[in-house]
């Protein structure tokens, strides 16, 4: 074939347009780096939490980074800081959302803020997992791609509850919250459970978390015959003023209930540190000492790499750790296996994740529930047992 | 046990709340403002207390009198910032909003620089707790000493007669040649003391907590009203009752209900004798 200028011409032509359409491409792997959302709150009021969690974040995306990240791509974290604030956690969510098309998003770790930034997450098709308790920051109709890889409420309740009817085997229990949204709604959805149990709530009230006199309230539980207090409250003045009252009036009921009864904030405001007996607040089992002192073998080891990463976990709570080094994990796992997009992540989370043994907790997922947190890993500690950041299980936990 | 509660609680609460209510009557007798940052003033005597002799470890009495200080440098503050500028339009109650913007202020400064959360108290007098604990007996030994101290200042005194013909009428009071705008400074200084005494005598009752700021600001109102504007006799009585009332409240209706029983009270007291307890009736021409 004789081969003229003008077929040469037309030729080159479709050879350089075949390489700019792509039709033809060398096998050159991408290497650009996968990002992941991340809304803490580093400061404000919740920020304690916030940088709690986040030095488990940081951890786990260096090690996963350290090695190789995603099939060669490495993790990169956009963060925002959503200051405590729901408007700002917003805000952030759109912008990671639109702007950086983030492929997933890990938080926000504030229920406040993630019932103001949920909706938004959900609208933009983005797979999200957070850590939040309040019950209704799950819902697999209305937001199908929303993961928590923590307790409920229901669970703590739950756990509470269980321990006080079943393992203390208290019989007439009081129930008291502050009058914030979360303390009354708290009693409301703890007093049916217990009342299930068969449990006899002989007090249940709310009370203004800065009233500085509780002695009425809780001669009223006594003369009740309460023998176990259930406080519900994050105010940690709050609770101090039960824990004091109870001992001002020489009356030795065990005290069970929120986290915050063990944090040091509310130890600060005993009138004197003995105070701190028989009081029991939530805590999870995997980040727990046994009778002898132990951490599981896990935890243990986990316990080993912060050390050797110098991350410091003598000012902050183990949980909080745990939790923040596990939920990026789980987003990459995800990834890894299942796909980079939004389909394939929540795929992989709602059919494969059925027992994924994160260092917080035993997560499992599927198609109708994503509350993956199991309920045998929330339990009670004793609060005065705090050390490096962890508590020992409560009496009567095997 | 239940009664003595109620009793002792209640009047420790009621000192302070008094204390509050003297802190707004004071600001207001000098300048017929009623200054909405009396709240936060108390909360601060908490707050400072709680950074100089709980965080810093100075002695107490040295804790103690710094506290006054800076309560007196807060009033002085509150006056050249929020009050004297709106002086000139009173009937355009301008001071309200000013007053409030500066208790806004004081609270995000206190929770950007000193904490959202409760902080302990320390414990002032080195005593173990007796009959009564010290949380209770201070807050009410504040609130006598105080009521003690203004009476002799305004009733042996030339500087407290000052202050008596600045409230009365400040205009015939000028015409007389007192210092109208130096009497009204001191007398703002005088309440930071009274307010940030509150807050430190009741430290180890109510935290040094930034919480207490908006309770403070809105429980110590209502014995001014009760009591009637101006009197701080009468302002003494209305926090001692409303104290009393609201333990009692809380017991029998609980903490949610017991606002509502106070403030159906305060209503019903001022629909009886608007001019408050101890304040007189004034004749209005028509």
């Amino acid at each position: 074939m004789r081969i003229t200028r003008r077929k040469a011409l037309t030729g080159s032509a479709a050879a350089a347009a075949t390489i700019a359409t792509g039709i033809y491409k060398p096998a050159i792997a991408n290497t650009d780096p996968i990002q992941i959302g991340y809304l803490p709150a580093f400061t404000g009021p919740s920020s304690s939490t916030g940088i709690g969690i986040g030095r488990g974040t940081q951890l786990a995306v260096d090690e996963i980074n350290a090695a190789g990240g995603i099939k060669g791509r490495k993790i990169e974290l956009v963060m925002r800081d959503t200051q405590s604030e729901p408007t700002k956690a917003v805000n952030a969510a759109v912008e990671l959302t639109r702007r950086h098309k983030v492929s997933a998003i890990w938080g926000p770790l504030n229920s406040g803020e993630t019932a103001a930034a949920i909706g938004n997450i959900a609208r933009e098709n983005v797979p999200m997992v957070h850590p939040c308790w309040v019950d209704v920051l799950i819902d697999v109709k209305k937001y199908p791609m929303a993961f928590r890889n923590a307790p409920s409420n229901q669970q703590i309740g739950g756990a509470a509850n269980h321990y006080v009817v079943n393992v203390l085997k208290a019989k007439k229990v009081a129930v008291i919250s502050d009058t914030t949204g979360y303390g009354t709604a708290s009693v409301d959805a703890y007093v049916p459970m217990l009342k299930k149990l068969n449990a006899d709530v002989v007090y249940s009230g709310s009370v203004d978390a800065n009233n500085p006199d509780l002695k009425p309230e809780l001669l009223r539980m006594q003369s009740g015959g309460a023998e176990a207090i259930m406080p519900w409250s994050v105010n940690a003045g709050f609770l101090a003023r039960i824990i004091n009252t109870r001992a001002e009036l020489n009356w030795d009921v065990p005290i069970v209930g929120q986290t915050t009864l063990g944090s040091g904030q509310t130890k600060s405001l005993l009138a004197k540190p003995e105070y701190w007996e028989k009081v029991y607040p939530n805590n999870f089992r995997n980040v727990c000492y046994d009778a002898n002192g132990k951490l599981p073998p896990q935890t243990a080891e986990f316990v080993e790499r912060l050390k050797k990463a110098k991350v410091d976990y003598s000012d902050t709570l183990m949980w909080w750790i745990a939790c923040g080094y596990d939920g990026p994990r789980l987003i990459v796992e995800a990834m890894r296996e299942g796909g980079t997009s939004a389909a394939d992540m929540t795929a992989y989370l709602n059919t494969k994740v059925t027992a994924w043994k994160g260092i917080y907790g035993t997560i499992a997922f599927s198609a109708e529930n994503h509350n993956g947190f199991l309920d045998e890993g929330v339990i009670m500690a004793q609060a005065n047992s705090l050390k490096d950041g962890a508590f020992k299980l409560a009496p009567g936990y095997a | 046990m239940l009664v003595q509660s109620i009793i002792t609680n209640g009047l420790a609460v009621g000192a302070v709340y008094a204390l509050i209510g003297i802190t707004y009557n004071v600001m207001f007798s000098a300048s017929r403002v009623f200054s909405f940052t009396a709240g936060s003033v108390g909360m601060l005597g908490g707050v400072f207390g709680a950074i100089l002799i709980g965080q810093m470890g100075m002695p107490v009495i040295v804790g103690f009198l710094l506290t006054l200080l800076l309560g007196a440098i807060l009033g002085i503050v509150i006056e050249f910032v929020t009050v004297r500028p709106v002086l000139k339009s009173l009937d355009q109650h301008l001071y309200v909003l000013s007053t409030l913007a500066a208790a806004l202020m004081i609270q995000q400064l206190t929770a950007i620089y000193f904490s959202t959360d409760a902080v302990p108290f320390p414990r002032v007098v080195p005593i173990e707790s007796g009959f009564l604990d010290q949380k209770i007996w201070l807050p009410i030994l504040a609130c006598v000493g105080t009521i003690v101290g203004l009476e002799y200042l305004f009733r042996h005194t030339l500087v407290g007669r000052a202050f008596l013909a600045i409230s009365e009428d400040n205009y015939a009071a000028r015409a007389l040649g007192l210092p109208e705008q130096r009497l009204r400074m001191t007398s703002f200084a005088l309440a930071g003391m009274i307010g940030v005494l509150a807050g430190f005598s009741s430290g180890q009752l109510m935290f040094a907590s930034l919480a207490n700021g908006p309770l403070l600001n809105f429980y110590g109102f209502v014995p001014v009203a009760l009591g009637g504007m101006g009197s701080n006799r009468g302002a003494v009585i209305g926090g001692l009752l409303l104290g009393l009332f609201q333990q009692t409240a809380n017991y029998f209706f609980g903490g949610v209900f017991s606002s509502v029983a106070v403030f159906v009270v305060f209503i019903i007291a001022l629909l009886v004798r608007p001019e408050g307890l101890a304040g007189a009736a004034t004749a209005r021409r028509v």
